[in-house]
């Protein structure tokens, strides 16, 4: 690579090119190599170069400056050392080089300058602290959770009084006794791929983060929903656990019960009533899928329509069982995916972080919980990948160890 | 707001001509997709390659910019005919899911929160309806007198229409039975077509409202039609006024929150109806206009908005509207002026020889 000292003006327009500043290139179509360099701000205050520049020539200035830090370096590689070092990592601005660059025997020592670099701040900071949060927040909503259903279950009318409500599908589809397994076997299968995905993630404190504040958002709108009306059980098949009536114990017993098995009728903790608006089976089915595609590697589409037949065929069992209503899966659908991409939305946009008069997205609720957790992750998280634990295995195997050598 | 931008497309055009330079790229300009054509590329090509001498003033008439707000009525009358589509739909479904609703008796009003600590108020579903209408008023009179009301009028009729689209789904698939025992469902008409095709005229006409007596229907209950519209107005009256009208803007809100409120107190919907018609309506709405005001989420890759089944017609809809719609009222009724003034001067060109 020749000094800048011997660049041609033909050089001069393609380092212009290179370093993306096309506009000096037909003003600066006569400069070579050491009219570049000699370059002031003064010049950038008369035409020519006054009409195509910007910023008053501020970046092109630069540009040169690091040129110049470039080309005294080189001069001291090709006067000293026997080797090159290749380039300077693009991103430094300032190069500090440690000590003098003395010289004693260069017959038997190479010295190899390793610049000092400032590290760059990482845009997807780990903050490990943020997902605990997060997580603290979903366990609150499930607990939440747990506490409504249980409170419901007591105000839920008996089917006898208050009968079924008249749906579609249940008038079209009868009522299958293994269609409820089936759905939850998918829902564990769906939950438990995304589990070792997640773990696969490099990225996993800030996609945690994610997981656990949608789903804790959720079950939160969910509590509400259930709450304010109950609905009437879908089908005289469902065995509801008698009411408590005021019996504390046995409330917070049942609460427990339920919380450790998930409420899913296959461990036996799913013998509430009254959860109906809207289904939380639907939401953690669909919400597994989104995040399963979002963050796996696009050309996976086998792996991702196999999800998507989990996902679907569950909801579709869970009709079928009668176990919801229609419109309990066409609601929990609903919401799950419109603040799933909400919420990727926004965190991909940089524009749509901050407050301003077009940005409506940040009137929800959420908006102040949502900046606080995403405020310092810039840009879309990419998708990849590192076994856990993993980091530190390998620089032990891959360290290459240097040893002075003494020769006489 | 005019002159500047003249002035610096004034500049540019020099600037171009003197250096010489006719693929300039001004940095920063951000490439808008879909693409449009913009007319300063043309009009560069048009410049002469030098000035020639002549002893004669030139005035540099800056090449007109692409309109970036353009009116289209055509768009806002399909926008017209898919709310008017999907308000018919809505009464048809609503007939027939009216002789599916189970008898109060047999299947009693379901258990809410609201209904146990408040007992039911008859006037009050008349106050919600008397809001409803004033605030529809007061959202057509500031339409009146918008700048820009094809567009703001073409997002209306799409939400709206939309909204509706929602509420025949979520009628139709689940039926709830009547909220209080004091709702008075007109006589089912099994099979018989014809009267329910009167019905579902009465009920256009009427609008749905039990002012004009025309809400006999039952069966509509999730979600809220009212809280729709009350929300609705509300949203659209407040984005397109101007920020400092604060007292406006909270007269609307009590109009609608009040009206809102009134629904539960009459006891003509569940407040799982209300709440679920207030969190679609005010999503939906914020969905829409943040796609339509910002510019680069069209062109990002990474824009999960456009997953929505009715981005189609939102672009179709927003294509050529390339800002946020500034918040600027007129006269709309401007022909009577410019029939009064003077034509514009007319200025020509005068060809003069030089005395040597």
């Amino acid at each position: 690579m020749k000094t800048v000292e011997a660049w041609s003006a033909e050089d001069v327009s393609d380092w212009l090119n290179k370093e993306g500043m096309p506009e000096y290139i037909k003003v600066l179509h006569q400069t070579d190599g050491p009219a570049l360099l000699s370059l002031t701000k003064a010049d950038f205050t008369v035409p020519p170069l006054s009409r195509v520049s910007p910023d008053g020539g501020e970046q092109l200035l630069e540009r040169i400056e690091i040129l110049q830090i470039e080309t005294h370096i080189e001069d001291h590689k090709n006067g000293h050392a026997n080797g090159h070092i290749g380039g300077i990592p693009n991103g430094t601005s300032k190069l500090q080089r440690n000590g003098t660059l003395g010289r004693k025997d260069f017959e038997t020592k190479i010295r190899i300058p390793i610049p000092t670099v400032e590290p760059p701040r990482s845009s997807f900071p780990t903050e490990w602290g943020k997902t605990g949060i997060a997580f603290i927040y979903a366990i609150i909503c499930f607990v939440t959770t747990t506490v409504v259903i249980s409170v419901v279950h007591e105000r839920v009318p008996p089917k006898e009084h208050t009968p079924p409500l008249p749906d579609k599908f249940f008038d079209l589809f009868d009522r299958r006794e293994w269609a409820f397994s089936i759905c939850e076997i998918n829902g564990m299968l769906l939950v438990g791929l995304w589990l070792i995905q997640w773990i696969l993630l490099k990225h996993r404190s800030i996609i945690g983060r994610r997981f656990f504040f949608i789903v804790g958002t959720l079950y939160l709108y969910r509590c509400i929903t259930m709450y304010i009306t109950t609905l009437p059980v879908p089908g005289m098949h469902f065995k509801c656990s008698p009411k408590l009536l005021g019996n504390w114990e046995a409330q917070m017993r049942r609460i427990m019960k339920m919380i450790a098995g998930g409420g899913l009728s296959i461990t036996g903790s799913h013998t509430m009533c009254g959860d109906y608006l809207y289904s939380g089976h639907t939401v953690m089915l669909t919400l597994t899928f989104l995040f399963i595609k979002e963050y796996s590697p696009r050309r996976f589409w086998y792996y991702h329509w196999f999800c998507l037949v989990l996902s679907a065929f569950g909801i579709f069992c869970i009709l079928l069982a009668h176990d919801h209503y229609t419109v309990d899966v066409v609601v929990a659908y609903f919401i799950t995916t419109r603040l799933f991409w909400w919420y990727h939305t926004m965190a991909n946009q940089q524009s749509l972080k901050e407050t301003s008069q077009s940005n409506l997205l940040s009137r929800v609720w959420w908006y102040r919980l949502f900046q606080y957790f995403e405020e310092n992750v810039n840009g879309t998280v990419p998708r990849n990948y590192q076994l856990p634990l993993s980091a530190r295995a390998f620089h032990w195997n891959h360290a290459v160890k240097y040893s002075r050598l003494d020769i006489q | 707001m005019a002159s500047p931008e003249l002035g610096n497309a004034g500049d540019s055009s020099t600037h171009n001509l003197n250096s010489g330079m006719e693929d300039g790229s001004v940095p920063g300009t951000n490439k808008t997709c879909p693409v449009h054509v913009s007319a300063e590329e043309e009009a560069k090509r048009s410049f002469p390659k030098g000035i020639a001498r002549h002893d004669y003033v030139k005035i540099s008439v800056p090449e007109s910019k692409v309109n970036h707000l353009p009116t289209e009525w055509w768009k806002t009358v399909i926008a017209f005919f898919y709310a008017a589509f999907n308000l018919v739909l809505t009464t048809v479904v609503l007939t027939v899911v009216h002789e599916r609703v189970p008898p109060k008796e047999s299947s009693p009003p379901l258990p809410d929160k609201f209904f146990d600590y408040i007992d039911r108020v008859k006037w009050a579903f008349t106050v919600t309806e008397i809001n409803g209408m004033v605030l529809v008023a007061i959202w057509l009179i500031q339409l009146f007198f918008f700048k820009y009301k094809s567009i703001a009028c073409r997002r209306f009729f799409f939400l709206i229409g939309t909204l509706y689209l929602y509420r025949c789904v979520t009628m139709y698939v689940t039926t709830l039975p009547v909220p209080g025992m004091h709702m008075n469902c007109a006589p089912k008409l099994q099979g018989d077509t014809q009267a329910k095709f009167q019905r579902v005229l009465q009920l256009i006409s009427g609008a749905g409202l039990s002012i004009t007596n025309s809400h006999l229907l039952c069966g509509d209950f999730l979600y809220s039609g009212h809280t729709v519209m009350l929300t609705l107005t509300y949203l659209f009256i407040k984005e397109y006024s101007p920020k400092s009208f604060w007292w406006y803007h909270l007269m609307c809100w009590l109009l609608s929150a009040v009206g809102v409120l009134c629904i539960l107190v009459a006891h003509e919907h569940y407040t799982v109806d209300v709440v679920v018609a207030y969190f679609i309506t005010s999503r939906l709405f914020w969905w829409y206009h943040t796609m339509a005001n910002l510019q680069t989420l069209k062109c990002s890759p990474n824009n999960y908005l456009t997953n929505t089944w009715w981005n189609p017609m939102f672009n179709f809809f927003e294509r050529n509207v390339q800002t946020s719609v500034p918040c600027s009222y007129s006269w709309p009724i401007t022909w009577a002026s410019t029939c009064l003034k003077n034509p514009c001067k007319k200025y020509s060109m005068v060809q003069s020889s030089r005395d040597e």
